[in-house]
């Protein structure tokens, strides 16, 4: 037999395929599988039973075809091939008949819902998504309770294929940005997927950009409020994210977990949050911009102390500055490559290194540490990691341009950035756009 | 999808940038009582002309300014929009050269001043590389940022402010209009003129209620006022006549205890030119536009990099403040043109277009 001839020329090469000869009723078969994906007691055990009740009903056995699988042609190879490397089992009759593919019972492959490992909640649904597509679906299917939940999958790549499901609010998501981002997909189905900077590209989205497309969130609730203010919600498959479009400015402030403080607290956390992000882009700018190009600014005396905590420090606020942003950067990445058991070590020393022995070995002032351990702090502030990442960038154009051109450069940088920020859009919905059902409004 | 918001913004924002320096300077040189009543002539001109053009604009619409002086023949559309494109140009420079001198006079004196121009012209040919779309929405980020620092600012401005100054309200001269064609009142038109003529670039896909826009413009009121009555009423008439930036050196004197900072007039200044340079954009944006209207083959990039490097060049030619005024002086007769001619042919080209639009 030419499929089963191919299949042992397979197995050399892959040593989880089995290739198991077992009776149903009295029919001899084949059956084919991986065994890393499915569990193959179990699966055998549901088949006997099966094949039970069909005999007992007296009925052809070819019949579970039409109960359990679907056919595959034997010459069909690439699809039987496929729909092996899915986890599917294959079973080949002796005779020529077609094969039949069924879903086995798979071996368990992912974690059990858990609490989320990057954000943190305080008020709220504490369940996070996982790494499987299904469970996800279900999970914010059971969190929005809705008959307007639409969902679309689609497989993406041609050589590692991955799945991924578009999820939308029907009669609130905005129709044609729908409309581009389906497009989108649709037209670049054939390409791999392997990590979220391909789908930057596949999406159509610049690779240089600077500011995150969409958002990541592993929270449902956060998945669910975005697809009531009608975004879309993108599930990967072996990522235990929801992947948010549009990603707005807002995102970067407004948690629809705050929702769950009162009024007058989320309105006060969501402005902590601004000045956050603006002390983190400008604080840098500011200090270096007042020291070393426009010191009469500032009011004599603070003038004074500024400098005096600068004496014997030999290199101009710059150089000070970016020494000293460098190490924090340094830590910051540090501490998330260190196992947790060895991040109080980075700590302390760096703590220790940073606080103590810097100022008084007069390589930096002191004034400087506080302004940049405020700035390292605020830039926190902000909601996921993500958009963290990006204002921890902007704040080095600002930082240039107040080295060369004092408070001016401060303002111009302040102008630049807000210039990115507006230039940004993604299928038509500006990043500085307000979310509303259907229309979008700017501020 | 109503964006007045935006534009309104924009508009504002663009006149607000213009007002504080020169404006108070040619009003003070222009009067010596009564200065309201100038101001107020000019800004019910300004209201008058804004009105005309909008409705024409709205009678030629969806068509911009270009489209419906294109739609009378290519030649017609040149011969009437060439004067407008080298005013922009124009003003383009002047702005560049003047805030850039403010700039280094009042407190970057070590910083060579054609830094500070290529910065300027940098940070506004980057915003208008973006398009429009991202002028407006910058327009609105830019405003959100900086107005805290305006409005303290303005807040604080009246404190050495003596309110005998405003006396005597009116004299002869003032109730007489006898200062309409002496050149101070003329050349304070550039407060004026430099904006409003935006609002017919704007493409049908960034729609807005002209009526918001003749709304909004009573905003700007306040801000002529402020202007011109910050330094009188701090200096007075005749020692406020003698400064170069009446309204910068008033505000330089305002002393606040409480705020870290010895100088307001920084952030202050630093805010308009940030305004300053959404003007510039928008303004290098227009003129890219028709450019390319012309010459039809250049790309958006291309037009606005070739139109900064010659901007520059002649900003570089410019010597001193002395030539800034002179050109100022010799742009008016572009200005009167601009805002005169302008408004009312579109008025009646929009209205031609209309009836042959309801004709059909």
């Amino acid at each position: 037999m030419e499929l089963l001839e191919h299949l042992r020329n397979r197995q050399r090469q892959d040593a989880d395929l089995f290739i198991h000869r077992i009776f149903l009723d009295r029919y001899p078969v084949t059956l084919v599988g991986a065994t890393s994906l499915i569990d193959l007691p179990q699966t055998v055990k549901l088949l006997q039973t099966q094949v039970r009740h069909v005999v007992a009903s007296e009925s052809p056995l070819l019949a579970i075809s039409g109960g359990i699988g679907e056919r595959i042609g034997q010459e069909e190879l690439v699809k039987v091939f496929e729909a092996i490397t899915e986890g599917k089992l294959i079973i080949i009759p002796d005779n020529a008949d077609p094969c039949i593919k069924l879903f086995p019972i798979s071996r368990k492959l992912s974690r059990s819902i858990e609490a989320p490992m990057t954000e943190n909640v305080l008020r709220g649904g504490i369940s996070a998504f996982t790494e499987d597509l299904d469970t996800n679906i279900g999970i914010v299917k059971k969190q929005t309770m809705t008959d307007k939940l639409r969902i679309h999958t689609y497989w993406l790549g041609s050589g590692l294929r991955r799945k991924a499901t578009l999820l939308y609010m029907d009669g609130a998501v905005n129709s044609s940005f729908l409309r581009e981002l389906q497009l989108a997909v649709e037209s670049h189905s054939t390409q791999d997927v392997p990590d979220l900077q391909t789908l930057n590209t596949m999406l159509g989205f610049t690779r240089w950009s600077l500011v995150t497309r969409f958002n990541t969130t592993e929270l449902p609730e956060n998945a669910s409020f975005a697809l009531n203010e009608g975004k879309v919600v993108m599930f990967l498959d072996r990522l235990p994210f929801a992947i948010v479009l549009p990603s707005l400015v807002g995102d970067m402030f407004a948690s629809d977990n705050d929702r769950n403080y009162p009024l007058f607290f989320m309105l006060a956390i969501r402005l902590l949050r601004i000045v956050g992000v603006l002390i983190n882009t400008l604080m840098p700018g500011v200090y270096v911009a007042l020291v070393s190009v426009n010191p009469d600014v500032l009011r004599i005396e603070l003038a004074m102390s500024i400098a005096g905590s600068r004496v014997g420090v030999p290199y101009p606020a710059i150089v000070e500055t970016v020494l000293l942003l460098v190490t924090l950067e340094l830590i910051l990445e540090a501490c998330i490559r260190l196992p947790k058991s060895i991040g109080t070590t980075i700590t302390m020393v760096g703590g220790i290194i940073l606080g103590q022995a810097v100022v008084e070995a007069r390589l930096v002032s002191n004034v400087l540490i506080i302004i940049l351990a405020a700035t390292t702090i605020a830039s926190f502030t902000v909601i996921g990691f993500h958009n963290a990442i990006s204002i921890r960038i902007s704040k080095y154009v600002v930082l240039i341009l107040s080295a060369l051109f004092g408070v001016l450069g401060l303002f111009a940088g302040m102008i630049v950035i807000s210039a990115y920020l507006a230039s940004i859009s993604s299928f038509g919905v500006p990043y500085l756009s307000w979310p509303r059902s259907k229309e979008q409004s700017d501020g | 999808m109503d964006k007045s918001m935006q534009v309104i913004v924009v508009y504002l924002l663009t006149h607000i940038g213009l007002i504080f320096f020169m404006y108070p300077t040619d009003i003070i040189e222009c009067l010596e009582t009564g200065h309201w009543s100038a101001i107020l002539l000019g800004f019910a001109i300004h209201v008058a002309l804004l009105a005309v053009y909008l409705k024409g604009l709205q009678f030629g619409a969806p068509n911009n300014v270009i489209d419906i002086y294109k739609r009378f023949g290519r030649w017609f559309a040149i011969v009437f929009l060439f004067p407008v494109a080298l005013y922009f140009a124009v003003v383009i420079v002047i702005t560049i050269r003047a805030y850039s001198e403010i700039v280094t006079l009042v407190f970057l004196d070590n910083t060579p001043l054609w830094a500070i121009m290529a910065l300027l012209l940098a940070v506004s040919s980057l915003v208008a590389v973006y398009g429009v779309e991202t002028i407006f929405r910058t327009g609105i980020l830019v405003a959100l940022l900086f107005s805290p620092a305006l409005l303290l600012v303005f807040s604080l401005s009246f404190q050495n402010a003596d309110w005998r100054y405003m006396l005597p309200l009116i004299d002869q001269r003032a109730a007489s209009f006898s200062y309409v064609f002496r050149e101070p009142f003329l050349l304070s038109f550039f407060a004026f003129t430099g904006g409003f003529l935006f609002l017919g670039f704007i493409p049908p896909r960034i729609p807005y209620k002209p009526r918001k826009v003749l709304l909004a413009s009573a905003a700007l009121l306040p801000m002529f006022m402020l202007s011109v009555y910050v330094p009188l009423l701090t200096f007075g008439q005749s020692a406020a006549s003698l400064l170069q930036f009446p309204f910068i050196t008033a505000v330089d004197t305002v002393n606040v205890s409480w705020l870290m900072f010895d100088r307001i007039t920084l952030f202050f200044l630093l805010s308009l030119v940030g305004f300053v340079m959404i003007y510039i954009s928008l303004v290098m944006w227009k003129t890219a536009l028709m450019i390319r209207s012309v010459v039809t083959i250049m790309s958006p990039i291309v037009t606005i990099l070739l139109l900064t490097a010659s901007v520059f060049l002649a900003c570089l030619y410019i010597p001193n403040w002395h030539a800034v005024e002179r050109i100022l002086w010799w742009n008016t007769l572009l200005r009167l043109y601009v805002m005169l001619v302008i408004p009312f042919v579109t008025l009646v080209l929009g209205f031609r277009l209309h009836r042959k639009g309801a004709a059909h």
